[in-house]
């Protein structure tokens, strides 16, 4: 792998974490704050709130994965190494 | 005396009720666990599914690869599970340590040859059509 390869992998491995986690982040942290403030209103909806929570956080957070997984690819299995 | 107040409380007030506190409590906590139990089922029926169409069509490689990658996907979402479910209780923040799985699923994959990193990783997935299939059986 030629030096210019290597730097524009790395480069694009930080790009992918760093702006595919922004999203999720602030979906993540906003989506906890109302589940949590819905448990201290209604305490007796608590399994129903924390399981769609669950699968908000599980579908908000496939998305960091997707930036992950190509950073690591692009890191480890890079296909355009010659 | 204050054991009295407290009986007169538990008696008269119901919100001050611990015992239906309690029950309450564990109502909610097993209607999350059910929840739980049901997307675990979900994926492990269409783990097994997925690795006997892997298996029949492109070889014992490609299946490992899937089961192995289905595997880890109910370890991230166990340990998802288990952060949201201590959100609001013993902790304020959602942790981050369920992301470790695919990192070491992605560097596993590529350092051993016996395991292929497509098939890894769409295993890894396997866990996302058992919560839609949930999330659309939800009333």
């Amino acid at each position: 792998m030629d030096s210019i390869t290597t730097a524009a992998s790395v480069v694009a491995a930080g790009l992918a974490v760093g702006l595919g986690a922004i999203g999720p982040g602030i979906g993540q942290g906003s989506a906890a704050q109302g589940a949590v403030e819905g448990i201290a209103r209604q305490p007796e909806a608590e399994g129903k709130i924390r399981g769609t929570l669950l699968l908000s956080f599980a579908f908000m957070e496939s998305l960091t994965i997707y930036g992950l997984v190509v950073a690591l690819v692009l890191l480890f299995a890079n296909p355009f190494a010659g | 005396m204050a054991s009295e107040t407290v009986d007169n409380c538990s008696s008269h007030d119901p919100l001050l009720d611990m015992d239906s506190l309690d029950s309450l409590s564990g109502v909610k906590s097993d209607e999350y666990l059910e929840l739980q139990f049901r997307v675990f089922r979900l994926t492990f029926l269409l783990t097994i599914f997925s690795v006997g169409i892997a298996g029949f069509f492109w070889g014992i490689q490609a299946s490992a690869s899937l089961f192995i990658g289905a595997l880890s996907g109910i370890l991230y979402f166990r340990l998802l599970a288990r952060g949201v479910g201590r959100l609001g209780t013993s902790s304020k923040i959602v942790g981050k340590v369920q992301l470790l799985v695919p990192v070491l699923l992605v560097l596993v994959s590529s350092r051993f040859p016996q395991l292929d990193l497509i098939p890894a990783l769409l295993g890894f997935l396997l866990y996302k059509p058992a919560l839609i299939i949930q999330f659309l059986s939800m009333p």
